[in-house]
């Protein structure tokens, strides 16, 4: 039986991949391939290897970390994996659910095959995201060289890792179901194991208490160092007398075992360290395996709520994507009549976050105000000012270029809706109107925010040009601007989802994974930032052209505050423009007709 | 009340409906039929302004759904088969929202009855993914009837309703009917159109086979029968029949 599954895991990930590369015939997807692979070999794989953080196999770094900092690290990684494995028996509050997808469920749970076969195939079948994600994490820390080994150590180190904790929460699902089974609310077993908890808590410190009495050597005491590596040798010192006091070392003991090939500095120490870590993996095994529980009520839960929050994420849902939604009060009072397109504002506002509502840029605003007092009335804290503005041009400058792809409660995540949007008496130019309201509220508020910190906080004193005057005209000239800019640079990815929903992964039963995915991703947003920038080019001219020409008659006050009217009026009639085009294609649209093979 | 002549849509090569032509007045109901693939939701979706037709004309209450889509709409509500909702949206909100797109003063007078009459009052201030899926196709028939649409196109409205669900929605179609809407309803479900509808036209690869009065229909394919069932008619008209 247990060949049955693999041929069907190995045949779906053939086709997988068969289907894959199949759909580079079409253009879309070899373009974005093409570009997705270079991204990843000029930004991950280049600089790794070019670098020398991925060197062969076999080959030995010189190992950075001093030898005996290392078991001190071991011993700090083993208590990251004691608390992972803990929190693995204290949070759950349900069932062991093993995930399979809704097919696997359909197939497989009426199927004649023994539960411990099922068992099997879902361990044989993680292997291949845990062994994905271990290649993954060893690439992105390929600069741990410090470590020493190699990268092959890495990988597997990583591999045991991962796979035993995969097992250790498998288990512990098993036993927390027989416990509920047994009686033991979540409650009654989260007490008990926080009592033990406390035990050995309280065992530790007594042993510590008693140890700690002991003199301090001189020369320990942690504030007179005055070197780093010194420093953290005594600092190591510490750790490890604690770490070994008490049952704790024994507590640590399998963890550490587990993290032991991950940590070999080479071969021989690697070989050495894999048969105890083995040992503990096989353990695990057995322990699931054996373990007679029933899991499939809660696995056909657990599977119907993965399928729901795949279908939320690849709609943008991402608010329905993270768990059972809750009804909630509307962002502000919708009255019965008005302009409808506030309807979709109020709409899309409900769909995200509670945190964007018009009572948190007020509370933003008065605690960067307030902030700010308080930083440049202590002339000890005035330095602290650049880090200020630093921070609001990096806020500003990522809202502006990322906000975009990241705020989509318009026409990308509401698409699926469009034969109930497009039965509304409302012409195509309010729909998207009223549907980019959303991110362009949350967009321009972030940017109030970081304008108004600019504001107080960003007075070089080698831009003598900027003085107060000028910089409170800037300001009020970008309040209406913003938001303006915001929406057109919204105007690009809704245009995309429009004129090509299947390139924009908003559709229902989409695939969004894949190097192509990535590379249409940095399409788009090449292509974004390219449409704004010439959208932005000609009020930028007629902005400087009028600031040059009328600075000297009117002073720089008045001749920014006319500029920043001409910016308003050119930025309104192109995002006027915009919108009458996107509306007449809205109109035009036919989803049916665009998912048609 | 919707006057349809020579509507056509087309995908690339793929003719969906062809050259469709029929009126519906008001206080009637159109039973819209024919086996799958007929073209009977493309029809429906053209008719609602939902796609554009290829060609033809389709007035709604005196607005061409084309030229005048705004006008048209105010007056009409379609009703998909899959019940379309804002997962985010409770049934109270559902109905705040689409008060206001349709600009319907003091919904909440409207709504109440409305929410007790489909017999979701008290599913108020849940959201979607709280109620079953005929809870659903009733808050989507909820929010369609809110402006009081002269005009409603039902796209296989029974779909996911228990018996008592389907007896009320009947009796509302009605109702809706008597009070002078003009209502096309698409359905497998024949023997609901035949208590239903007070005309049929049947579709067949997207052309009209036949259309008129239930009698002039049963007259035409009956052979000279009496008590010809829709059932046996449809089968007779789409070419279906082994008899």
């Amino acid at each position: 039986m247990i060949g049955a599954l693999l041929y069907l895991r190995l045949t779906s990930l053939k086709n997988l991949v068969l289907s894959r590369v199949r759909r580079l015939r079409q253009p879309k997807y070899l373009v974005g391939a093409l570009v997705g692979a270079v991204y990843f070999y000029f930004v991950v794989f280049q600089r790794a290897v070019h670098a020398g953080r991925l060197p062969a196999a076999g080959t030995r770094h010189p190992a950075v970390l001093p030898a005996d900092l290392l078991p001190t690290l071991v011993t700090l990684g083993a208590l990251v994996l004691l608390v992972i494995a803990t929190l693995s028996w204290i949070l759950p509050d349900g069932r062991a659910g093993l995930t399979f997808t809704e097919a696997e469920i359909a197939f497989l749970f009426p199927a004649p095959v023994r539960r411990r076969t099922l068992i099997y195939y879902k361990l044989v079948n993680s292997q291949f995201a845990i062994l994905f994600t271990a290649a993954l994490i060893t690439l992105l820390t390929g600069s741990w060289s410090f470590l020493g080994g190699s990268a092959l150590y890495h990988l597997l180190g990583w591999w045991l890792i991962l796979a035993t904790l995969n097992l250790h929460f498998m288990g512990a699902s098993f036993v927390i179901t027989r416990l509920m089974d047994n009686g033991i609310t979540p409650w009654r077993r989260r007490l008990i194991i926080l009592g033990l908890i406390v035990l050995v808590a309280g065992v530790m410190l007594a042993w510590l208490g008693r140890d700690l009495r002991a003199p301090t050597a001189p020369g320990t005491d942690l504030a007179t160092f005055q070197s780093t590596s010194a420093y953290l040798r005594a600092l190591a010192g510490r750790v490890n007398a604690v770490l070994a006091s008490g049952p704790l070392p024994w507590l640590l003991l399998p963890a550490k075992l587990v993290l032991g090939p991950f940590f070999a500095p080479n071969g021989p120490a690697f070989l050495s360290a894999l048969g105890p870590a083995l040992l503990v993996f096989a353990a695990h095994l057995l322990w699931v395996v054996r373990f007679e529980v029933s899991f499939e009520d809660a696995s056909i839960a657990k599977s119907e709520k993965r399928a729901a929050r795949v279908a939320a994420v690849r709609e943008g849902n991402w608010r329905a994507a993270r768990g059972a939604l809750k009804a909630r009060p509307g962002p502000f009072r919708l009255a019965s009549t008005g302009r409808p397109e506030l309807a979709f504002l109020w709409k899309n506002l409900l769909s995200t976050f509670p945190v964007f509502r018009p009572r948190t840029l007020a509370i933003g605003a008065v605690l960067i105000i307030a902030g700010y007092r308080w930083v440049a009335r202590d002339p000890d804290y005035r330095d602290f000012l650049p880090a200020f503005t630093v921070v609001a041009f990096i806020t500003a400058g990522y809202t502006l270029f990322l906000g975009p792809q990241l705020a989509r409660q318009d026409l990308r995540s509401d698409l699926g809706n469009s034969d109930i949007l497009k039965t509304y008496p409302l012409h195509g130019w309010q729909v998207v109107l009223g549907e980019m309201l959303t991110p362009i509220a949350i967009l321009s508020g972030v940017l109030w925010l970081a304008l108004l910190t600019l504001l107080l906080a960003f007075h070089p004193q080698s831009l003598t040009w900027l003085t107060a005057p000028v910089r409170f005209t800037l300001a009020a000239g970008l309040v209406p601007v913003l938001p303006l800019v915001c929406a057109l640079q919204l105007l690009v990815p809704n245009a995309a989802a429009l004129l090509f929903p299947a390139w924009v992964q908003t559709m229902r039963n989409r695939s969004e994974r894949g190097i192509e995915v990535v590379g249409q991703r940095i399409i788009f947003l090449a292509g974004q930032l390219l449409v704004v920038a010439l959208a932005l080019l000609p009020a930028a001219l007629g902005a400087g052209l009028l600031i040059f020409a009328t600075q000297w008659l009117i002073g720089p006050v008045a001749a920014i505050a006319f500029a920043s009217v001409a910016v308003l009026v050119i930025l309104a009639a192109e995002v006027g423009c915009g919108l009458w085009w996107l509306g007449q294609r809205f109109e035009a649209f036919d989803l049916s007709a665009e998912l048609r093979p | 009340m919707i006057e349809v002549s020579g509507l056509s849509k087309r995908y690339g090569d793929f003719t969906a409906v062809r050259d469709l032509s029929f009126t519906v007045g008001p206080g009637e109901v159109l039973g819209l039929v024919g086996p799958n693939g007929a073209g009977k939701t493309t029809s429906l979706r053209c008719l609602a302004g939902i796609i554009p037709a290829t060609a033809g004309t389709c007035r709604i209450a005196g607005h061409d759904i084309t030229a005048d889509p705004v006008a048209a709409k105010r007056a009409l509500a379609f009703f998909p088969d899959e019940p379309r909702l804002f997962d985010y949206l409770t049934v109270r909100q559902h109905l705040a929202f689409v008060a206001r797109i349709y600009g319907v003063g003091d919904h909440e007078a409207l709504a109440e009855p409305l929410l007790v009459e489909l017999e979701i009052a008290d599913k108020a201030d849940q959201l979607p993914g709280e109620l079953s899926r005929g809870m659903k196709q009733k808050l989507a028939i909820a929010c369609g009837l809110l402006h009081s649409p002269q005009v409603m196109f039902f796209d296989e409205p029974l779909t996911g309703l228990d018996p008592l669900g389907i007896r009320r929605m009947k009796d509302s179609i009605l109702k809706r009917a008597h009070a002078g809407a003009a209502i096309v309803l698409s359905s497998h479900l024949l023997h609901l159109l035949e208590e239903v509808c007070s005309h049929v036209l049947i579709l067949k690869k997207g052309e009209k086979i036949a259309d008129g009065t239930l009698a002039d229909v049963s007259a035409r394919f009956s052979k000279g029968e009496a008590n010809v069932s829709l059932e046996e008619i449809f089968l007779r008209a789409t070419g279906d029949s082994e008899t």
